[in-house]
């Protein structure tokens, strides 16, 4: 049996993690400490409301945000061990695990109740308890109306549809190396779909991408300036940005992923009792329905609080289709998440365009197959199609340890196989080669008349 | 000279940029309250010789005094020795009264005092009511005056001049040499002064120092370098002279000198025989008239009108002589190759190491 | 004592350094603080290149040149940095030619103009440029609305030099005004006493006494341009060496060596280039015989000058100012979205940044202010230290300041946190390395390359009989340096500085790790923490607006300052 423990890519390992925090009785009788630090990657329209309510509630304490990216918000957290600050309050559930793994959380379980155990198919909260979830996002595409109309382009309705001809150049994702919601993404997929059909797609969509942001928040920003028309985004970025005005919509395909948004208490962290007090804050009623403003557009955690949302507001409890589709199996994506991240950018990040030429000449090829039907040139696009569409490892070798541990920190536990650099131009070898041959392929195909 | 008379003393002092020897083992005294001129070619070592008594460099040998007191180790700023930089060396950011009340500020005179000394150092020079002015606004001669009105206000123990008047234009420069000697009688400053112009040295210096090659060549009152030059490159260096290699014989109980050509002209007995070089001013030559007595015949190759006087020069066994004649109104030159017959003055006659 | 036997030879202690100890002194300082500083961080971020299971290896640099990836991104790197420098000359040396031989009352906004491109917002200044010349952007749209095409402005490697072009282009303007306004007309007369003239002239004594200006603007492209990592993120081109390192040293959850041994190739190829530029100039170093200087003979232009001059001018700024009008354009208007021009207007946006925003703005005053007084202090320092002394190793300190141009705002963040955490210091709250205090330093650290070479070409200009005239008078040399040096490198000073503060007011990379309290923050994490926001765009560029102005009116004053500094200095050469 799978136990499901979503995010949790290195459950074993953290249970060895830091002690508990003090038990909830200490954070009653004791009065709250008059500061709290919060390290986090949200955007203001969503921290200064949150804060401003738990200030209400707690007059004593006064909030000091710090807005970091998640990378140097993590590298922070790391590098000042000896004094951190308070609480982790981040979406990327993969930065937590990180932070858990290096033993830089501490547990806390809420007192809250009425809050649901699982939003779709994700427990809301680390099984474990170093981090917990107060909301959740689902992905999905974001794309530009006024881009959409001025290029005829038809409105996207599932992830397959990225992958046809039309949307050539007007799809932007961010890494999931830079984005652990497009890693999860991208790993849902994967395991929806299976391995290499999974690929298949993912190589497909890749050939449309205008381009491959490192920031979350890059591709938002494109779409909403009419860079690209579309993109493959978190859907408070869809739904915040259509509140604020711009002329964008967001649509969930129906195999979607939700993520929760995560809070946590840092290792050390020198306000445990105010901390404590903001996640239950958080996961208040009061506090879950700051979550529905429009500029911040979160799915709250507590099922009564939807009674409370606007006419339209997607409800994961409701709807069974937002992310209920498939079980994920949270161990096997732990056990290849930096190579998943690698294998992305080898693939597609790194050799965009080879990848968009390959796509670019398939494309013409088959549109030219549609006006006159060849079966030599079929075979040869078939062809072309699957050396586009190939990934270098099966799906045994992503969680061999031998492969995959090359892409994680170094541990005397391990043996040493192949260095990371060396498979990864193994990789960088394979594409370059398949892009080139597939677009040779297609071309020739084009040829024959 | 006593302790109590030295103005500056030079001991011994070497000094080398990395390998390059700049001054090489030059010793030198200047007594108090003289007028001083290091004169030589540029890249003499002079100029180098002047800021070592400044305390910009330190001599990696041998030692400099100022007065009484040594201070070869001693930094610039503490050893009260003025100096007047080539390009005067103003601060442009300052008015003429900063500039010159600058090292009285640093001494900490009290500052009505300040106040009363640079007016009296720029009456001095001759610039009452320029104090608030910028150095800028002045010419390039009051710049001069500012800079060493700068200097002197300070009362320095010796007065240091880096060709002070080469940036000025000739008849201002005649001028302020004349001021300069006068400022110096008035103060009684012992004063040194770097030129390579040795009519300026003449004019200006009590004695002087002739430098070459980062050596001393001699030292002396200006006439007495220029009558009894130590060397071929004093003599050739103090005005002009014809140079003739020879040697000195006996014959009988006269001496002669036996030069290139035939050239034979009575020595004083006194000269030691043997190979030697015979130095002849322009002026110790002359065209002897028809019946006169003569040593030797040239050919006139060109002539130069200088005013006073004509310069010859006269081609004799394949050297140039250079001759001198006194213009008087209405004699023309001779023109270019006349064959002329030339006396020489045997009282002027210097016998040099060859 | 070996020494003090040999009669008469003196080498006592000191005279062997060749320098006085308060020189030692500031020489130690300046050592000390750049290894504290720099050295140390930095060393404790790249020493993960060099480690292997088992200690010390150079393996990873075998990986390194192993990978087609990374041998095409150093190729990438290298070819876009040169291009840079071709595409910034085409810009600037008219530019600069135009200010120094004609007489035109457009030589003031030259020179301001010209260092606004340096200061682009972070972010926004992204944003603005692709709403401007992205595919969709208000050149293409208009362009495809029009003629039905577009140019790809901001695609692939070509975007990547375009952008970086008139970003940098400053660093060539500046370096070669500079060096143009310090050649002696004489010279340029002499050559037309011999008969030079018009292109000729230009050729044969123009150029050679400009290249040493020209070089080391050039150089600072290059380095600048081959460090750079927004540029290339911004248009996501990643098969460039900066990018790279980035992306593998800021990946969470990733131990890759290989993201130090890009940053330490990064840092040997930006040290081989300014070394390479240094050689090249050796024993050229004509500025040293050409005191008081004066520049070039101007004259007036002939109408029909005038108006060619005019209309390169307006078209090159309207280029290289693009981004700032859409910055402009972008903190003024509502929404913007595929459209030329935003949809509407308002000031809502300045309305909200002033309200919340002051403390910001005081910071960034506070600290860059802060950094840019510290850089001018050690870049006097340093400068006088080479120019003016034998200490040994003084050179040292010349190149290891400088070589800061080549250190990534990420490495050093990492190695300042890295290093200092867990130091406190009385009087500041929390920890030393997430001080206000330590953000000027870090920011000074950043831009001190900056402001040492204005003050050090200031003081070339300087003769140094000035100072001799002041010791000989009984000042003693930190009395001389304050009295008389540093009040005349005035305008360098005034320039170093005011280079230091401007880039430092939109610096991104070392503030987003190193402010940890909003009370702390400077303006450029306000803008990065507004433009995480969609609702945030506008409000972010009105930030971006006001760095801008402040920067601008920084330029100008400064450039009155070293134009009075420099009319004082000429009026003397004239008279004298």
């Amino acid at each position: 049996m799978t136990r499901i423990v979503p995010f949790s890519r290195r459950t074993l390992l953290a249970g060895t993690a830091a002690a508990a925090v003090a038990p909830a009785l200490g954070a009653r009788a004791q009065a709250l400490e008059d500061r709290l630090v919060i390290v986090t990657s949200f955007p203001r329209d969503l921290t200064t409301p949150i804060v401003q309510g738990f200030e209400r509630r707690h007059p004593g304490t006064k909030v000091e945000i710090q807005n970091r990216n998640t990378a140097a918000a993590v590298a922070f957290i790391r590098e000042t061990r000896s004094s951190p600050p308070d609480m982790m309050w981040a979406s990327a559930p993969d930065a937590f695990e990180v932070l858990k793994k290096d033993q830089l959380l501490q547990r806390y379980r809420p007192q809250a109740t009425g809050i649901a155990e699982k939003v779709g198919a994700y427990p809301v909260n680390d099984p474990d308890g170093f981090f917990v979830g107060f909301a959740a996002s689902g992905y999905g595409i974001m794309y530009n109306t006024r881009y959409l109309r001025a290029n005829n382009l038809p409105v996207p309705k599932e992830w397959d549809d990225l992958a046809k001809p039309v949307y050539a150049d007007h799809v932007g994702i961010s890494a999931p190396s830079r984005s652990g919601t497009t890693h999860l993404t991208v790993e849902t997929i994967l395991q929806g779909e299976g391995w290499e059909k999974g690929w298949a797609l993912l190589l497909a969509i890749g050939g449309n991408f205008a381009s491959v942001s490192d920031r979350s928040f890059g591709v938002p920003d494109a779409v909403n300036s009419g860079q690209y028309g579309l993109g493959i985004v978190i859907d408070f970025f869809g739904l915040a940005a259509k509140a604020s005005g711009f002329p964008v919509e967001f649509v969930y395909p129906s195999v979607t992923t939700l993520v929760p948004a995560n809070v946590g208490i840092v290792a050390g962290a020198r306000h445990p009792r105010a901390a404590a007090a903001f996640i239950e804050f958080l996961l208040s009623p009061e506090g879950q329905e700051i979550l529905l403003d429009p500029k911040i557009m979160r799915l709250p955690v507590r099922p009564e609080t939807y009674a409370k949302a606007p006419p339209g507001f997607p409800n994961p409890f409701t709807d069974a289709s937002l992310g209920a589709r498939l079980t994920f199996d949270s161990e096997k994506s732990e056990a290849r998440y930096e190579l998943l991240n690698s294998l992305f950018d080898r693939l597609i990040t790194f050799r965009l365009s080879e990848l968009k030429a390959a796509w670019a000449a398939i494309h013409a090829a088959e549109a030219q197959l549609a006006r006159r039907d060849n079966a030599e040139a079929r075979r040869l696009v078939a062809e072309a199609r699957a050396k586009a569409s190939a990934v270098p490892i099966t799906e045994a070798e992503s969680l061999d340890p031998q492969i995959a541990g090359a892409f994680q920190p170094t541990r005397p536990d391990r043996p040493a196989g192949a260095r990371q650099a060396q498979i990864e131009e193994r990789w960088d070898t394979f594409a370059r080669a398949n892009y080139a041959e597939a677009r040779r392929l297609a071309e020739q195909a084009a040829r024959l008349r | 000279m006593t302790e109590n008379a030295i103005g500056v003393a030079v001991e011994d002092v070497t000094f080398a940029y990395g390998t390059t020897v700049i001054l090489d083992r030059v010793s030198l005294a200047v007594p108090r309250g003289e007028f001083f001129a290091f004169l030589g070619p540029s890249g003499s070592g002079k100029t180098t010789l002047l800021r070592l008594i400044a305390g910009f460099g330190q001599p990696q040998r041998g030692r400099i005094r100022v007065g009484a007191r040594d201070v070869t180790e001693a930094p610039p700023w503490d050893r009260n020795v003025g100096m007047v930089f080539q390009n005067y060396a103003l601060w442009p950011h300052m008015t003429v009264a900063e500039n010159v009340a600058f090292g009285l500020h640093r001494r900490r005179v009290p500052r009505p005092e300040v106040v009363r000394r640079v007016e009296a150092a720029l009456a001095l020079v001759g610039l009452e009511g320029y104090g608030g002015r910028r150095p800028a606004q002045l010419s390039g001669g009051q710049q001069q005056r500012v800079a060493l009105a700068r200097t002197v206000v300070i009362e320095p123990e010796v007065l240091l001049l880096d060709e002070p008047l080469s940036n000025l234009d000739a008849q201002l420069r005649v001028e302020m040499r004349a001021e300069l000697r006068a400022l110096q009688r008035k103060t009684g400053l012992t004063t040194i002064f770097v030129t390579h112009d040795q009519e300026e040295a003449n004019a200006i210096s009590d004695r002087m120092a002739v430098l070459d090659g980062g050596r001393i060549q001699q030292v002396g009152r200006p006439v007495e370098l220029y009558d009894n030059p130590a060397n071929r490159f004093v003599a050739g260096f103090l005005g002009t002279a014809n140079l003739i290699e020879g040697e000195i014989v006996r014959e009988g109980a006269a001496s002669l000198f036996r030069g290139p050509g035939g050239i034979v002209l009575p020595a004083p007995g006194t000269a030691r025989t043997g190979r030697t070089l015979l130095a002849l001013r322009p002026q110790a030559l002359a065209i002897a008239e028809e019946g006169r007595p003569a040593q030797f015949s040239g050919e006139v190759q060109r002539t130069e009108f200088l005013g006073g006087h004509v310069r010859y020069a006269i081609t004799v066994a394949g050297m140039v002589f250079h001759v001198d004649e006194a213009h008087l109104r209405g004699r023309e030159a001779l023109p270019p190759g006349t064959t002329v017959r030339l006396a020489a003055d045997p009282d002027q006659l210097t016998f040099l190491e060859p | 004592m070996a020494t003090a036997t040999l009669a008469g030879l003196r080498l006592p202690g000191l005279a062997r350094l060749g320098a006085s100890p308060a020189q030692v002194a500031l020489g130690l300082a300046v050592a000390a603080f750049l290894v504290a500083f720099l050295v140390v961080p930095v060393l404790r971020v790249a020493w993960v290149a060099f480690q292997g299971p088992a200690g010390f290896t150079l393996v990873h640099f075998g990986d390194f040149f192993a990978s087609t990836l990374f041998r095409e991104a150093l190729y990438n790197s290298l070819y876009v940095a040169a291009m840079t420098v071709v595409l910034a000359t085409i810009i600037a040396v008219p530019l600069a030619y135009f200010i120094a031989r004609f007489d035109f009352p457009g030589a003031g906004i030259i020179h301001t103009l010209g260092v606004i491109p340096l200061v682009m917002p972070p972010f926004v200044g992204a944003i603005a440029m692709q709403l401007v010349y992205g595919r969709n952007g208000t050149v293409n749209l208009l362009l495809n609305d029009a003629f039905g095409f577009r140019i790809p402005f901001m695609e692939g490697l070509n975007g990547v030099i375009f952008v970086e072009g008139i970003h940098y282009f400053p660093f060539i303007l500046l370096n070669l005004s500079a060096a143009l306004s310090n050649i002696d007309s004489a010279m340029e007369e002499s050559a037309q006493n011999l008969g030079a003239r018009g292109w000729t002239l230009f050729r044969t004594v123009v150029f050679p006494l400009a290249l040493p200006g020209y070089v080391a603007g050039a150089s600072l492209v290059f380095v600048k341009v081959f460090d750079d990592l927004a540029t290339p993120l911004l248009l996501n081109v990643t098969a460039m060496l900066a990018p790279q390192a980035y992306l593998r040293i800021t990946s969470v959850g990733l131990a890759d060596p290989v993201g130090y041994v890009i940053s330490v190739i990064m840092v040997a190829v930006s040290l081989a280039a300014m070394g390479g530029a240094a050689l090249l100039l050796r024993g050229r170093d004509y500025a040293t015989q050409q005191r008081g200087g004066g520049g070039l003979q101007r004259r007036r232009m002939r109408s029909g000058e005038a108006a060619f001059a005019w209309i390169f001018i307006a078209i090159t700024l309207l280029i290289v100012l693009s981004p700032h009008i859409g910055i402009l354009l972008l903190s003024l208007g509502t929404v913007w979205s595929f459209s030329p021009l935003p949809d509407g207007f308002t000031l809502a946006h300045y309305g909200t940044v002033l309200t919340e925003s002051t403390r910001y703005m005081v910071n960034t005053v506070l600290y860059c202010g802060g950094a840019g007084l510290l850089d001018v202090l050690i870049g006097i320092a340093i400068a006088y230290l080479v120019q003016r002394t034998r200490l040994p190793g003084r050179r040292l300190l010349d190149q290891a300041a400088t070589a800061s141009l080549a250190v990534p705002g990420l490495v050093l963040g990492i190695g300042i946190l890295r290093t200092y955490f867990e130091v406190s210091v009385p009087g500041i709250e929390g920890s030393l390395a997430t001080s206000g205090l330590m953000l000027t330093i870090a920011y000074a650290v950043r831009r001190l390359p900056y402001a040492l070479r204005a003050c050090d070409a200031a003081l070339r200009q300087l003769h140094v009989s000035l100072e001799e005239a002041a010791e000989m008078l009984g000042a003693g040399k930190l009395f001389t340096l304050a009295r008389i040096v540093v009040p005349l490198m005035l305008g360098g000073i005034a320039a170093g500085f005011v280079t230091a503060f401007a880039t430092a007011a939109v610096e991104l990379s070392a503030t987003l790790l190193l402010v940890t309290r909003d009370v702390n923050a400077p303006l450029s994490y306000a803008i990065y923490v507004y433009m995480q926001s969609p609702a945030g765009r506008g409000p972010g560029a009105a930030l971006g607006v006001i760095a801008v102005v402040v920067v601008a009116v920084g330029t100008w004053l400064s450039h009155r300052l070293a134009e009075r500094d420099r009319s004082r200095r000429s009026r003397e050469v004239v008279a004298a």
